[in-house]
């Protein structure tokens, strides 16, 4: 009896040793990396290329195809930020150029076209090229001509593609970049929103907001001292009404890249941690992270689920370039309070974005600037727009203030009862206990150096929104009071 | 009177671009050879000497399949390897395609390169026969060749040139339809398409 | 006696008429310099005395040019000898449409250039010859120390359309020479002459399978960014090639007046 037990113990012992062997080797054959070199192709598509901030289509579970990407460069001049222009030379007509889409094993036909207007001969590198140059090699072209290479995408992953022709420091710094995802088999897990960003920092022989046509700025570049760092190629990409979006419970992936050409980023965005980052735009999958590196000419994919509805800010968080050289979007996500993870009464820290006007404590100097007479549709015009770079911060898009901490703007007792005083708080600032509509607010507003024509612009503006009773404010009526 | 008249229609006619008369003979020939398009490098007037000094025009070579190649008889680096390579390409035709193929080699150094020294280095390369030529033209006209083969070269001192190394193909009609750029690249391609190109032969 | 003065008057207008065809030109004196590329060593190369038109070639000078040479008309034209763009912007064969008769004459390619100039008894510029005129400003024969000159070129590449501009309304540089930046791009009798792969940071070394010679012909100024996008421009371009931004002007060893 006691030998069959034996046996018993022995058949168990040996069929477990068994199952766990071809347990361990099962685990090995997912360790071996696969071949994507050796995936065919089969079948053709004409790539969908988006403009930023948007993505194309996920490849879902479509097979490796022929793939035929059709790209066109412009050069063309744009707008920088108010006032301030450009001359961009693009991928697609945007800055950065447009988003391309691609399954591991796709065969790339590329199709460059150099657009028969503009004056220099361009090519394009593309980092998820395995080949000399990353195409830059074959893809040189001259104006009003095109070129056809083709290439197999090998390794899945985000990569930057940019123009390498002399000098390549100059092509990439007027905005020759953009990026190329290689998703996977089977895709990247869905997810609800995914969104296109890319920094870039810009060189211009005039400093940050300088007006005009701004020429590009050699020995800036080879200096490294950008005077834009930006989002998607202009100051307010992604603010004022381009907002990138989301609902309450949404997930939501960001596809970040940095076309430099000097600068890395830091991208952090506020109020949001990051559940996923493939970071560096490759396989290794860091979690909970709050801020990732993006080196110049690099990228990453981050993804998180947005649990409280808010503004959250996106920021290179080496934080002089958030705040005062325009590398600042933001995700707008609506939907229901989650009071449990964010109680949402106080905002946590003060967030003051300086935008581009120098501020000071009350009572300095500011300069003279000559002022030319204005319809009131347009002071409110421009109001507007100097209400967007300079007060929404504090006192937000619709005049609302945030209770405790900045008094409101709209239908308020206090601005509507004295014009004067309100032009003097602009000009000299403001501390101390005031009531407005009331509630009580203890604070520092900073003086603004606006000249006569911006504070009366931005004033008649106040005034005629959110209920306000409508007062025009003059350049005169603010040099009185200087 | 009427011999200032004569006079002033005299220098009036003289007043038009002397090369009327060239051009005149480029659309004569167009009506001739309805056979060649308008890539073909048989639309190029210049003439050319061979190593024997023959004065020949392009023209003369059509119906071949050609396979060229821009060197200087003084080039010490990558000639020889191009020779080779050109060795090496005509050892892997076929009879058949041979009858069909004509490989010639064009100077980039007219001056130093006479007839007579291209024929000297015929001889010693053992290239003196058919299916080899060497070709030679002025300064001018090898610029202007040079330029139709995308063949890059500048002289950087009076004995040497640097240059861009390829090899075309053209078929019967003179039409470009083959490159290869390098030294000692695999050739393959670069046969089948002669090949290719032997066998449309009428 | 009335009617030989008639005949006389208009043998004249017939001068005149002539005239405005050929183009000034003005003479460079022989000199010497380092090019950006083409040297084997950073030692100066001498460029002999010659001759360069003053303006860029026009439209209306162009017109003459193809009325007079029916092969270089815009329908005539073999793709051999210039691509598909040829002449895009005329109207057709004798009307360059909206375009101004004193604007430079683009989309013209290397072969079209070399003969219009052949006709004249001129020829295209070398390169050297070009890269010679070309580094002067208003005051000096060499420039291209100074930021401001370089400032202003290279901000040239960054406007667009000015093939739309009249000739002669960039400064006008020592040797009388107006044009060379600022309005065209411009052929030159031996733009293959360079070796640019077109992978541009790779040109730095040796490729001698590529090019026999060709490693050592490189770019001696790094900081001339100006002059680079010049060299990368004719890198990009093929004999055939037109461009709206292309334009030519002629040069001669001497001097080609009215006869």
């Amino acid at each position: 009896m006691k030998t069959k037990h034996e046996i018993e113990f022995k058949m168990k012992t040996f069929f477990c040793l068994v199952f766990a062997a071809t347990l361990l080797s099962s685990c090995k054959k997912n360790e071996q990396a696969v071949n994507y070199a050796k995936i065919t192709a089969a079948g053709q598509m004409n790539a969908e290329l988006t403009a930023p901030p948007m993505v194309p289509k996920p490849i879902g579970d479509r097979k490796a195809m022929k793939l035929k990407v059709s790209m066109e460069i412009k050069e063309q001049e744009g707008t920088m930020t108010d006032g301030v222009t450009y001359t961009y030379w693009t991928f697609g007509g945007s800055v950065p150029g447009s988003f391309i889409r691609t399954r591991v094993g796709d065969e790339v036909e590329f199709h460059l076209k150099n657009h028969p207007d503009n004056k220099l001969p361009h090519n394009i590198d593309l980092h998820a090229v395995t080949g000399p140059g990353g195409g830059a090699t074959s893809s040189l072209v001259a104006p009003g001509h095109e070129k056809v290479f083709s290439f197999k995408v090998i390794n899945p992953g985000l990569y930057v593609y940019h123009c390498a022709t002399a000098p390549v420091g100059m092509h990439i710094a007027n905005g020759m970049y953009g990026l190329i995802l290689v998703e996977p088999e089977g895709g990247l897990p869905p997810v609800d929103k995914e969104y296109y960003v890319m920094q870039g920092d810009f060189y211009t022989q005039g400093e940050y907001g300088a007006k005009g046509l701004q020429p590009f700025d050699m020995n800036k570049a080879v200096k490294e001292t950008p005077d834009y760092v930006v989002f998607n190629g202009k100051v307010g990409s992604l603010t004022n009404g381009n907002e990138l979006t989301a609902k309450v419970g949404e997930t939501v992936r960001l596809f970040v890249g940095n076309g430099g050409p000097n600068l890395v980023s830091s991208f952090h965005v506020i109020g949001e941690i990051f559940d996923n980052v493939h970071l560096e735009g490759g396989a290794l999958i860091n979690k909970n992270v709050q801020t990732t590196l993006i080196p110049a000419g690099g990228a990453a994919i981050v993804d998180f689920k947005v649990e409280t509805p808010g503004n959250f800010i996106l920021v290179d968080h080496s934080i002089f370039r958030a705040f005062n050289k325009g590398a600042l979007g933001i995700l707008k996500v609506e939907g229901p309070e989650n009071k449990n993870i964010y109680s949402g009464t106080i905002q946590d820290g003060i967030y003051l974005p300086e935008g581009g006007t120098i501020q000071k404590m009350p009572n300095t100097e500011t300069t003279k600037t000559a002022t030319p007479k204005r319809t009131l549709a347009d002071k409110i015009k421009i109001g507007k727009e100097i209400y967007g770079t300079t007060c929404f911060a504090c006192h937000q898009s619709e005049g609302q203030g945030i209770p405790n901490t900045f008094p409101p703007l709209a239908k308020s007792d206090f601005l509507n009862a004295d014009a004067k005083r309100a032009v003097k708080t602009i000009l000299k600032g403001l501390s101390g206990e005031v009531i407005v509509n009331g509630k009580k607010f203890n604070n520092i507003m900073p003086a603004q150096n606006l000249s006569d024509d911006e504070i009366a612009n931005v004033m008649t503006y106040i005034y005629n929104s959110w209920g306000n009773n409508k007062t025009e404010i003059t350049p005169e009526m603010v040099k009185e009071q200087r | 009177m009427k011999k200032i008249i004569l006079l002033c229609s005299l220098f009036l006619a003289l007043q038009s671009c002397k090369n009327a008369k060239e051009n005149s003979e480029l659309n004569n020939d167009n009506n001739d050879n309805n056979e060649i398009t308008d890539v073909s490098i048989y639309n190029l007037p210049s003439k050319w000497t061979t190593q024997n000094g023959q004065d020949i025009e392009l023209k003369s070579l059509k119906g071949n399949v050609l396979v060229m190649v821009m060197i200087y008889t003084s080039c010490k680096a990558a000639c020889p390897k191009l020779v080779a390579d050109m060795r090496d390409i005509e050892s892997k035709l076929d009879k058949k395609s041979r009858e069909k193929v004509k490989l010639i080699l064009v100077s980039i150094d007219p001056v130093t390169d006479t007839p007579k020294r291209l024929k000297s280095f015929a001889i010693e390369n053992k290239m003196n026969q058919d299916p080899w030529i060497f070709l030679r033209s002025t300064e001018d006209n090898t610029r202007e060749f040079a330029a139709l083969l995308a063949v890059n070269y500048k002289q950087i001192s009076p004995m040497d040139f640097s240059h861009s190394n390829i090899i075309s193909v053209f078929n019967t009609q003179g039409e470009l339809v083959y490159q290869q750029e390098g030294l000692g690249v695999n050739n393959d391609k670069t046969i089948n398409k002669i090949k290719e190109e032997a066998q449309k032969t009428k | 006696m009335q009617k030989c003065i008639f005949i006389i008057i208009l043998f004249l207008a017939q001068i005149d008429f002539i005239a405005a065809q050929e183009s000034k030109m003005v003479p460079i004196q022989e000199g010497s310099f380092v090019p950006l590329y083409g040297t084997t060593s950073k030692k100066p190369i001498v460029v002999k005395s010659f001759f360069i038109d003053v303006y860029p070639v026009t439209n209306e000078q162009y017109l003459s040019f193809v009325k007079k040479n029916p092969a270089f008309r815009k329908s005539k034209m073999k793709e051999i000898f210039a691509d598909k763009s040829y002449l895009a912007y005329w109207k057709n064969d004798a009307d360059f449409g909206n375009a101004n008769p004193k604007s430079p004459a683009t989309n013209i390619s290397w072969y079209s250039a070399r003969k219009y100039c052949e006709c004249q008894g001129k020829r295209l510029p070398t390169m050297d010859e070009w890269e010679y005129v070309a580094m002067a400003d208003e005051k000096k024969i060499d420039a291209r120390t100074k930021s401001a000159f370089n400032s202003y070129i290279l901000s040239w590449y960054e406007k667009s359309k000015t093939y739309k501009n009249l000739v002669g309304k960039t400064f006008k540089n020592y040797w009388g020479v107006y044009d060379m930046h600022g309005l065209v791009w411009e052929w030159t009798g031996d733009f293959n002459s360079i070796f640019l792969s077109g992978e541009s940071r790779k040109d730095k070394t040796e490729d001698r399978n590529l090019f026999c010679g060709g490693a050592s012909v490189n770019a001696t100024d790094l900081m001339d960014y100006a002059a680079f996008m010049r060299y990368a421009f004719r890198g990009s371009l093929k004999a055939q090639y037109t461009t709206r931004n292309l334009g030519f002007r002629c040069a001669s060893s001497t001097n080609i007046t009215i006869k």
